[in-house]
């Protein structure tokens, strides 16, 4: 660690702008009518940060609601709503605008672009999803309907039927639920063919397929498999909206519906989601720990070959959260099969970032602490999901905390830290200037504390039985002690993030200046200047490897000599 | 960023971006509009479906007859490539790093090959063990093919000894699958032991299988476990392990990829022994 130094020396000048800034209004029209990939990265990244605060502010309530035995600090229909709310938030309004920012920010620069294939669609896709947000978020006011019942959607993120049916959801609340998801998941369309077309159409000179770094990779597959998945959603919350206001009974058992079929169809985008949301942490993790130790990635082809793998493969699991609905056998054992296949392209992946860190000079900043907490957590979580792919496993510990536990590892211990680790790698980037690495450090250390005290001990609580969605629970099952160290990691993670916040807005304005390259890192988005302008580059780049950058820095050995 | 009509008095460079338009932002709240008229009133979804309307035209405005730019003046800047590294490190490849791993090996066909042959020479201990315990072939065949037949609940033994289509289908699949997955897993680590293989390969690593299984398959499955006799469960694996060793030994060896250069194997970089490719500028 002591022979380099952190940001890359040669390559800071003085970013001094000579633009007179506008008036704070003129600032807010630029960017409300801004069709510029990055801006609207930018703004995909905000919004998401937004929304993970107030997610993250709902899992804090549900954690103090269930801290201790018969606690009243809330209501069983307020716990309800915001475990809804929670689950909803960050899948759809934190998970993936957060790692589309990315895709929007990062796929154009790293390919040569100068932006997006459809620049308006980009910003009509942004909106939409923000609309969406937001009008979930005005079931708080707007939920109570004709009946004055609830005041946000209390059905789970998952909204099995029967629950939501008029009868047993009156009110509005679900119907916003669904509404909103129609609304931001159109955004999402638009994003994902936005990308797709991106990619194929507009790589720069000599970027061949097999030359393009794994994160415009991987954010390729998510497109396309979000094309997939976002469909089966879409047209199941129009089903349930027919049912519930035309007369439709496509839901409704007592009348020829099945509510069979929309578990299907939630799962037939739900799962794939999972791999949606985890595919570009896989992205993210792909171009920060090769820069971090100083190695190309090991196993490039096999990489992409595993990213499309898992995409296939994904589409062919969704049965395996309905082990306990009462499928025949050949079905349990399909989906036990297909769920373990998996295994395989995910282990090619882990094996090759471990051979990645192999033999590296690995620089320990924070950007890779929070990769290298994704990589061993990741792990963790794919070995649970092993076990509960084995069907009479899930049937024992189907719908408790054992299952809350292994999700979360997935969608916090790899997607969270993967998007943290992310945003303090692009950082410099897209504003100019590095966060602070003490900060950052403390951020990384209470984060991974707290999400081992809180998670790690969630096992245990399924293990000995406790149900997920439970809004309290006797003080004689054993679970008290658990649930205290649970709520107290919850706190511990609170805090990381509070840190994280204040990293995030102080180093705008007080952190040191990063240069062009601060990682000394290959790919294109390193070549312009940090922030880079509205046009990306001055002349389209041309590239000769998998890391252009690299073959610059090195002319004496470059990587096209051994690329095949 | 200048106009159009300021492109012809504009000094120095200019690139053309698309220009920032509002339609985008107006169409979408429109559109969130018109969703939420259902569940709000219909005065929202009016003005939902005229937001979307002016939405959608001024879109279109937009790129019809001709797309809207903006032409942003360019700011040459140079960029110095510069790495706080400047030696690269190389893989260093000797002969000597070759000796710990196979240059040769038994092709695929081979574990392929020995893993049917072990699969069905280990059939007949546990048709045998079958017929010698509860009378019947279709036991051992049932034990393993009862796994993937759910609506088994609690069969008796008289149960597990008759003949069942769905035992035999669902027993020959696994058998098949598993032994041929074992076979090529057994080709392939054969090179590992170079002292006698099928000693190690054959008897040791099968007892050291039925060990493992004996000690967890308790807690994974009683049931099961309670019906499964472990000395002839030990002597099918090691009949399995043995043919398979002989069918696996008989078979020549192939020189393998090991043979090659770690650094040309796993795609990383390696001069010496890689012929310069792909395009060079």
């Amino acid at each position: 660690m002591s022979d380099y130094s952190l940001p890359n020396p040669g390559t800071i000048e003085a970013v001094v702008s000579d633009e007179p800034r506008g008036t704070l209004l003129e600032t807010l029209h630029e960017w409300v009518i801004t069709v510029d990939h990055k801006r609207l990265g930018i703004l995909y990244i905000l919004y998401s940060t937004f929304f993970l605060l107030v997610a993250g502010a709902e899992a804090l309530f549900i954690r103090i609601q269930l801290a201790f035995p018969h606690n009243h600090f809330l209501s069983a229909q307020v716990y309800n709503r915001f475990f809804t709310m929670h689950g909803t938030t960050m899948v759809f309004l934190v998970g993936m605008p957060f790692l589309f920012g990315f895709g929007n920010y990062v796929v154009p620069l790293q390919i040569g672009a100068r932006d997006m294939a459809f620049p308006r669609l980009n910003a009509f896709s942004f909106w939409l999803t923000a609309f969406g947000g937001l009008l979930l978020y005005y079931s708080f006011l707007g939920g109570g309907g004709l009946y004055g019942v609830g005041n946000a959607p209390d059905v789970g993120w998952f909204a099995y039927a029967p629950l939501t049916a008029r009868s047993f959801s009156p009110g509005h609340a679900t119907d916003y639920w669904a509404l909103a998801l129609i609304v931001s998941g159109f955004g999402t369309f638009g994003t994902a063919i936005n990308i797709i077309a991106t990619v194929v159409s507009m790589r720069c000179k000599g970027m061949t397929l097999m030359r393009m770094p794994l994160f415009t990779w991987l954010m390729l597959v998510v497109s396309m498999l979000t094309l997939v998945t976002i469909t089966p959603l879409t047209a199941a919350q129009f089903m349930l909206l027919i049912d519930r206001y035309l007369g439709g009974h496509f839901f409704d058992t007592q009348a020829g519906g099945s509510s069979l079929i929309w578990i299907h169809f939630f799962w037939i985008f739900g799962h794939p989601e999972v791999y949606v949301l985890v595919l570009p942490a896989f992205a993210i993790a792909n171009e920060i720990i090769p820069v971090f130790s100083r190695k190309a990635i090991f196993g490039y082809p096999a990489m992409v070959a595993a990213s499309v793998g898992i995409m296939f493969v994904s589409l062919s699991v969704w049965a395996h959260h309905m082990f306990t609905v009462g499928m025949t056998s050949t079905s349990n054992a399909f989906f036990t099969l297909s769920t373990m296949l998996v295994g395989v392209p995910t282990g090619i992946k882990i094996f090759n970032w471990i051979a990645t860190l192999w033999g590296g000079r690995i620089r320990f900043t924070t950007p890779m602490l929070f990769c290298i907490g994704f990589l061993f957590q990741f792990l963790i979580a794919g070995l649970t999901g092993i076990m509960l792919s084995v069907s009479p496993w899930d049937w024992q510990l189907h719908n408790s905390y054992f299952v809350i536990a292994h999700f979360h590892y997935v969608l916090v211990g790899a997607v969270v830290f993967c998007i943290f680790a992310a945003l303090y790698f692009w950082y410099p980037k897209a504003t100019g200037r590095l966060m602070n690495e003490t900060l950052g450090k403390w951020h990384f250390w209470l984060f991974l504390i707290g999400f081992h005290i809180t998670f790690d001990t969630m096992h245990f609580l399924g293990l000995l039985g406790m149900p997920r969605s439970i809004y309290t629970y006797q003080p004689d099952r054993g679970w008290n002690f658990l649930n205290l160290v649970v709520s107290l990691g919850g706190m511990v993670q609170g805090v990381a993030v509070l840190i994280f916040a204040y990293n995030f807005i102080a180093s705008l304005f007080q952190g040191e200046i990063a240069g062009d390259d601060p990682w000394d890192a290959w790919t294109l988005e390193w070549t312009t200047s940090s922030p880079p302008p509205v046009y990306n580059f001055e002349e389209p780049p041309e590239v000769h490897s998998r890391r252009p950058l690299w073959d610059l820095k090195h002319p004496d050995d470059p990587d096209w000599e051994y690329e095949a | 960023m200048v106009n159009e009509q300021n492109l012809e008095q504009g000094n120095g460079e200019l690139i053309e971006i698309p220009a920032g338009t509002a339609w985008p932002i107006i169409l979408a709240f429109g559109a969130m509009l018109c969703f939420a008229s259902l569940v709000t009133s219909i005065g929202v979804g009016l003005v939902g479906a005229l937001l979307t309307g002016c939405g959608i035209v001024g879109w279109f405005k937009q790129v019809f007859p001709h797309e809207h730019h903006a032409f942003v003046p360019v700011v040459r800047r140079r960029f110095v490539p510069a790495s706080s590294r400047r030696t690269v490190a190389h893989i260093q490849v000797s002969e000597v790093h070759r000796a710990y791993l196979p240059v040769e090996s038994y092709p695929m066909v081979a574990g392929l090959r020995g893993g049917i042959a072990g699969g069905i020479v280990m059939i007949f201990p546990a048709l045998l063990y079958g017929y010698l315990t509860q009378h019947s072939i279709w036991y051992a065949v049932n034990l393993l093919g009862g796994a993937g037949v759910a609506h088994w609940t609690n069969p008796s033994t008289a149960d597990i000894a008759a003949f069942h289509w769905n035992g035999l289908i669902v027993a020959t699949v696994i058998h098949a699958a598993v032994c041929s997955l074992i076979g090529l897993l057994y080709g392939a680590m054969l090179p590992m032991w170079p002292k006698r293989p099928i000693l190690l390969g054959g008897l040791i690593a099968p007892l050291l299988w039925t060990g493992l299984l004996h000690s967890i398959l308790g807690f994974v499955n009683p049931a099961f476990n309670a019906r499964i006799a472990w000395g002839w469960f030990a002597l099918s694996e090691i009949l399995f392990g043995i043919v398979a060793g002989i069918v696996v030994t008989r078979t020549g060896k192939i020189r393998t990829h090991q043979a090659l250069p770690f650094v040309l194997r796993m795609g990383i970089e390696a001069k010496e022994f890689n012929p310069p490719k792909g395009n060079q500028p």
